[in-house]
């Protein structure tokens, strides 16, 4: 056996690599992906295929743009192909709660099921913990990708040709919304190390959410000084992300790291401490 | 010298309730070794402290000289953990394989080992199968496969024969009995007979407390046999038995058995005697077992100490 940390890195990496085997190998793996093609399907057959059209007209744009302005997001119509600004404008408030769905059985199956005792005979509970968060990364990483790769192609086939400013453009959205997912992702790993179930730990990550909204709103409406607390909510940034253009968007990248950051020390220490 | 497992002063609650209190113990390695006791004594607190599932309350205890859990353990350390399913989505191979990837070998190595552990259980049919295909028996001797991946140092077994058939639980002793010469066993079970024909140390727990710790073959069980007779008619068994010479005591502990207690320094050929006292009333027997059974050891102890 490699040392410690060899080993650590060497299982995590089997565990992650195995979460793209179960997408891909497995019958509920092959659901998902129909899932996900179907709900694609329309969304670049209707609303990105419509509004893009639609963006065409100066007079939308112009009138868009005064009602984007107002709201800070005037550089949502600015990416190279409308296409895009749509996919982004969707994917960034969408996403993060169809990951919230996708994400919640990270380990909470496979306690109840008693098979996490096969595996931490074998592998450390870090690697566990860690290996199937990196997996769910990837699995995002691929499934955004091959959406990012759908959109450009029904705006080539729009256009006639793709401007090399549309890929650089594509790879900064797929970057963003990877950076945007990973606290909600780490936030189901919380909750999937904490419950028994994957819709338990949905139920509560969304009721963790909302308390905490709630609880700091509260705080707030008592305590106007205490007003910053709220831009430290998973999400919070979305709104300036949109706003922003270009490199400039990973500029906020630093708020869901940090955030990312602490959901899974949290998580890690759960995992550590909780019963198999 | 350096132990298989070691406990010292172990205690494992859960809120108010202490489920394992104040275990002392050293386990070297050699032959399989049982843990016994009633329900709810706390075997399966143990096993599952000793795997690392469950942290201990208070008290120190080492697996192989590692805190239970440690990486140094992978690989070294297996188990069948009581209740323990595979994942339904994916094929006993795959999923085995992935355990010996996780163990360190490389993917075609795994599967060669995977395939031969599914048919050290007779299931290498059934390797492309899902474990939802498989019967509930099945189950329990592909979770057996899985604890002998690789080579393990300590294979520790919760109920290993539990909703087994015949068949198949003598084929799982048989297995347990021929590999405890690459192995050490620790096996808890309910089923005392087993444990007698398998293990040479016994833990005997109760209420959460080690109340024995003995060899089943042991020098203070020399001075004792162990007589099955077969059914008849025999009558005046007992009074006769009991004049035998160097006989010190005999009771009937089931139906048609008789233990009897002798003084091994006065009669060392005692058994020969008892044979031919059989032989003189024509009473045909069906066992002669030097000591006491495992069930007389354990529980004339418990009984005394009660």
């Amino acid at each position: 056996m490699p040392g410690p940390l060899p080993l650590l890195f060497r299982q995590t990496w089997l565990y992650s690599r195995f979460e793209l085997h179960r997408l891909f190998m497995t019958p509920r793996g092959w659901f998902a992906l129909a899932a996900f093609t179907t709900i694609w399907y329309f969304l670049l057959r209707y609303p990105i295929y419509q509004a893009s059209v639609q963006l065409q007209e100066p007079e939308i744009q112009q009138m868009l743009s005064g009602m984007l302005g107002m709201v800070g997001m005037y550089n949502l119509l600015n990416w190279s192909l409308p296409e895009l600004s749509v996919y982004w404008a969707m994917t960034v408030f969408f996403m993060p709660l169809a990951v919230m769905f996708s994400a919640a059985d990270q380990t909470c199956t496979d306690r109840s099921r008693g098979t996490l005792r096969f595996l931490t005979l074998r592998s450390s509970r870090d690697s566990i913990f860690f290996g199937r968060f990196i997996g769910q990364l990837l699995v995002q990483a691929l499934l955004i990708g091959l959406s990012l790769l759908a959109t450009l192609v029904l705006a080539a086939w729009r256009v006639g040709e793709l401007p090399a400013a549309a890929l650089n453009a594509a790879l900064l959205i797929w970057l963003n919304l990877l950076i945007v997912l990973m606290p909600f992702t780490a936030l189901m790993a919380l909750c999937s190390a904490l419950v028994r179930s994957s819709r338990l730990a949905i139920s509560l990550a969304i009721v963790s959410i909302g308390a905490v909204a709630g609880v700091l709103g509260y705080l707030v409406w008592h305590f106007p000084d205490l007003r910053a607390v709220l831009e430290y909510l998973p999400g919070a940034q979305l709104p300036m992300l949109l706003g922003a253009q270009g490199w400039d968007t990973l500029k906020h990248c630093g708020l869901p790291l940090l955030q990312t950051v602490v959901l899974l020390i949290a998580g890690r220490f759960v995992m550590q401490e909780k019963a198999l | 010298m350096s132990y298989l497992i070691e406990a010292r002063n172990l205690s494992k609650s859960f809120g108010q309730k202490t489920v394992l209190q104040d275990l002392t113990f050293s386990l070297p390695a050699g032959e399989p070794i049982a843990l016994i006791g009633p329900n709810g004594a706390g075997k399966t607190t143990l096993f599952s402290l000793l795997c690392g599932y469950l942290p201990a309350s208070s008290g120190e205890l080492k697996v192989l000289g590692h805190k239970p859990g440690s990486s140094a353990l992978f690989g070294r350390v297996s188990a069948l953990p009581q209740d323990a399913l595979l994942d339904p989505n994916f094929s006993l191979l795959t999923q085995l394989s992935f355990f010996g990837q996780l163990q360190g070998m490389n993917k075609s190595t795994a599967e060669a080992e995977s395939r031969r552990v599914l048919s050290l259980v007779d299931l290498a049919a059934n390797a492309d199968q899902k474990a939802t295909a498989l019967s509930h028996g099945m189950r329990k001797r592909v979770a057996i496969a899985q604890a002998l991946m690789g080579s393990p140092e300590l294979v520790m077994l919760d109920e290993p024969t539990a909703g087994l058939d015949p068949v198949n639980a003598l084929q799982v002793r048989q297995l347990i009995a021929k590999l405890s010469n690459e192995a050490s066993f620790i096996i808890s079970s309910h089923n005392i007979f087993e444990l007698e024909r398998l293990c040479g140390t016994v833990l005997y727990l109760e209420h959460g407390k080690l109340v024995q710790q003995s060899q089943v073959h042991s020098a203070s069980t020399q001075g004792y046999l162990t007589l099955t007779l077969e059914a008849g008619a025999q009558t005046d068994v007992l009074p006769i038995l009991r004049q035998l010479p160097g006989v010190i005591s005999v009771s009937d502990s089931q139906k048609h058995e008789y233990v009897l207690q002798f003084d091994a320094e006065l009669a060392p050929d005692f058994d020969l005697t008892l044979l031919m006292a059989l032989r003189q009333h024509g009473w045909r027997y069906r066992m002669l077992t030097k000591g006491q059974t495992l069930e007389q050891q354990l529980f004339a102890v418990t009984a005394k100490q009660a």
